[in-house]
């Protein structure tokens, strides 16, 4: 099977001696494309930690991440430029406070889209706007926008290039139980239509019927798989 | 899309009051440029205004500007009769101050060789020469006087016939030109205790002399108010300026300085003489303040960028996050500090062309300045962005993630 990512053995830990923090301990996980996937677990099981390797942002001490059938990480050493992986192939969306304050909603999909080399930034970002159906916003900046039209504009900016990995860390933790849903199954649709692998670290548990698959964290293991 | 525009279009109010705090600054900087140069124009305009070759002055001294000079004023007959002069023409120059209709008048005054130098070569913006041996002066702009003003000196009544531009003293006093025997008389201006004093002490020599005993008129000619030329010395003029034959200057200045009572200055050595002395200290205070004030200026926009890209450090971890090349978004920055310098110097500009003129020293914007200015703006913005540079190459990206 053909992954869009697949993580061997990460082991990630903080701090030394008595007072080491052991994050990331012997982590494998593997993401298919045009699924969604589940990061449950506790505060401080490793979830973040975790994303942020997959997301290249924080690299592991010890295993491997293949990307695509690249490796690109070995024990803690880039084996690639990950600032131009990131730019295309990764997609990311936060929590909250997570599109660039000084650039409208069309800017903040524009810039990512021109990062990734596309010559068709203004078009592509309006297309994916209204894709999201939150077009009517599309020169609002982000304080002026709602929790959930944020959330789908950080959406749309994480589909700028076609992403084959989208990871997404607690996208609905500011938002009320309603909009929190629409939000997940928008990910699920991205993820089904669009044909990308979606991560999600989510505390929610009210919308877990939405993802294909579900992986819980404990103290920096990968407990089960569901 | 460029970033450093989009950010400053959110800010806008706020960086353009930061632009206009910056264009303070630079207004400050350049005005004390300005104020130097003006200085120097100032002392150079009033020696060129003079059209001398050569400047007698006394001895062992370097006046009549940068010290006093005291000449009797028979040099000024010696000097002329020295073969290869064309003219020579004593020279006063003396600082006073008047009230005038309520205010507080700083002159320097200027006696000039009439009639052989009525002041026609002065840069006159109203008015004409001096045409008449007594009660005529020409004054510069800055007094405020008006053509057909009188000005009330030594007892006397002087009408303003002309207005001239900028003659102004190094010390940036107004300069005003009379003619000499006019410039001598308040020169000698005493109050008339003074003069009967004066008087009575040559009328008392006079009867103890044989003299006197011999010609008991002499005292009571002493003791007359209307003949005055025994109670008061002939004043000394400061200098003699000489204008002589062009290819028989080193001969005549080499004969005028064999005299035992005088010092012969060219006409540029006089100018070297008024900058070196009078106006090289106040160079070095300007020099030094405007050194500590680019500074100052650095550091302060040093700050406040540092404060902008600090304030953005979650923009730009995100961007960092999607993969933004180092150079991106390093220029946010320098263009951004560029944009505060372009925007100061612009304020600075408009603000100086409205304030400069009101300032009490002249302010001469030089080419020099001009051109240097704007590089200077733009040394200081770029140095000054330093420290924002190093915050943006230290932002992690992955506190993106951390919400």
């Amino acid at each position: 099977m053909e992954y869009s990512v697949a993580a061997t053995g990460l082991r990630k830990t903080f701090g030394s001696g008595p007072s080491e923090v052991v994050a990331l301990d012997d982590v494998s996980l593997s993401l298919v494309p045009g699924t969604v996937s589940a990061l449950l677990g506790p505060s401080g099981a490793g979830k973040s930690t975790l994303v942020k390797a997959l997301g290249l942002v924080s690299l592991p001490e010890a295993g491997k991440i293949v990307f695509e059938g690249q490796t690109v990480v070995r024990d803690g050493v880039a084996l690639t430029d990950l600032g131009r992986l990131r730019r295309l192939h990764l997609g990311f969306v936060f929590q909250k406070a997570n599109l660039v304050s000084f650039l409208t909603a069309r800017e903040n999909v524009e810039v990512a889209c021109e990062l990734g080399g596309r010559t068709d930034g203004r078009q592509r970002a309006r297309e994916l706007l209204e894709y999201l159906d939150v077009r009517h916003r599309e020169s609002a900046f982000p304080e002026t926008l709602s929790g959930g039209e944020q959330q789908r504009v950080a959406i749309a900016r994480a589909l700028a290039n076609e992403p084959s990995l989208i990871l997404a860390d607690e996208p609905t933790a500011a938002l009320d139980s309603v909009r929190s849903r629409a939000v997940m199954e928008l990910l699920r649709r991205v993820a089904h239509e669009r044909g990308a692998a979606v991560l999600v670290v989510t505390h929610d548990h009210r919308a877990l019927d939405v993802f294909d698959v579900l992986h819980e964290m404990e103290d920096g293991r990968l407990a089960r798989r569901h | 899309m460029n970033l450093a525009f989009k950010d400053v279009r959110r800010h806008v109010a706020r960086y353009l009051g930061t632009a206009a705090g910056v264009g303070l600054l630079l207004t400050v900087v350049v005005a004390m440029q300005g104020i130097y140069a003006g200085m120097v124009d100032d002392a150079i305009l009033l020696t060129r205004a003079m059209r001398a070759d050569l400047w007698v002055v006394q001895r062992e001294t370097r006046g009549p500007f940068a010290e006093s000079s005291k000449l009797d004023p028979s040099i000024e007959a010696r000097a002329a009769a020295v073969p290869g002069v064309r003219a020579a023409r004593a020279y006063t120059y003396q600082l006073i101050q008047r009230d005038h209709r309520g205010s507080v008048l700083r002159i320097a005054l200027v006696g000039i060789g009439w009639p052989d130098d009525t002041g026609s070569g002065l840069p006159l913006i109203r008015g004409r020469a001096i045409a008449q041996p007594h009660g005529e002066i020409i004054v510069d702009a800055s007094l405020g006087l008006e053509v057909g003003d009188t000005l009330e000196l030594a007892r006397e009544s002087y009408r303003v016939v002309g207005l001239t531009r900028n003659a102004l003293t190094s010390g940036g006093d107004s300069v005003a030109f009379l003619t000499l025997a006019d410039s001598l008389l308040v020169a000698a201006d005493q109050p008339p205790e003074a003069l009967a004093l004066e008087r009575q002490r040559v009328a008392e020599r006079i009867r103890h002399t044989d003299l006197g005993r011999g010609q008991p008129a002499l005292e009571d000619l002493a003791l007359d108010p209307a003949w005055r030329a025994p109670a008061v010395s002939s004043p000394p003029v400061a200098a003699v300026l000489v204008n002589v034959d062009p290819h028989r200057i080193e001969e005549v200045r080499g004969t005028l300085s064999r005299w035992g009572d005088v010092s012969v200055y060219s006409q540029a050595e006089e100018e070297q003489l008024l900058l070196s002395g009078v106006v090289e200290r106040a160079r070095m205070q300007i020099g030094l303040f405007t050194i500590i004030l680019t500074l100052t200026a650095t550091v302060i926009v040093m700050m406040v960028i540092y404060n902008l890209t600090l304030e953005k450090t979650h923009d730009l971890a995100i961007l960092k996050l999607m993969g933004a090349p180092a150079a991106r978004l390093l220029g946010l920055v320098v263009q951004e500090a560029w944009l505060l310098g372009g925007l100061g110097y612009a304020f600075a500009f408009t603000l100086g062309s409205v304030a400069y003129p009101m300032f009490p020293r002249r302010v001469v914007i030089t080419d020099t300045i001009s051109y240097a200015a704007p590089m200077v703006t733009l040394a200081v913005v770029s140095l000054a962005s330093l420290l924002g540079l190093w915050h943006v190459q230290r932002v992690d990206p992955g506190r993106a993630l951390e919400g």
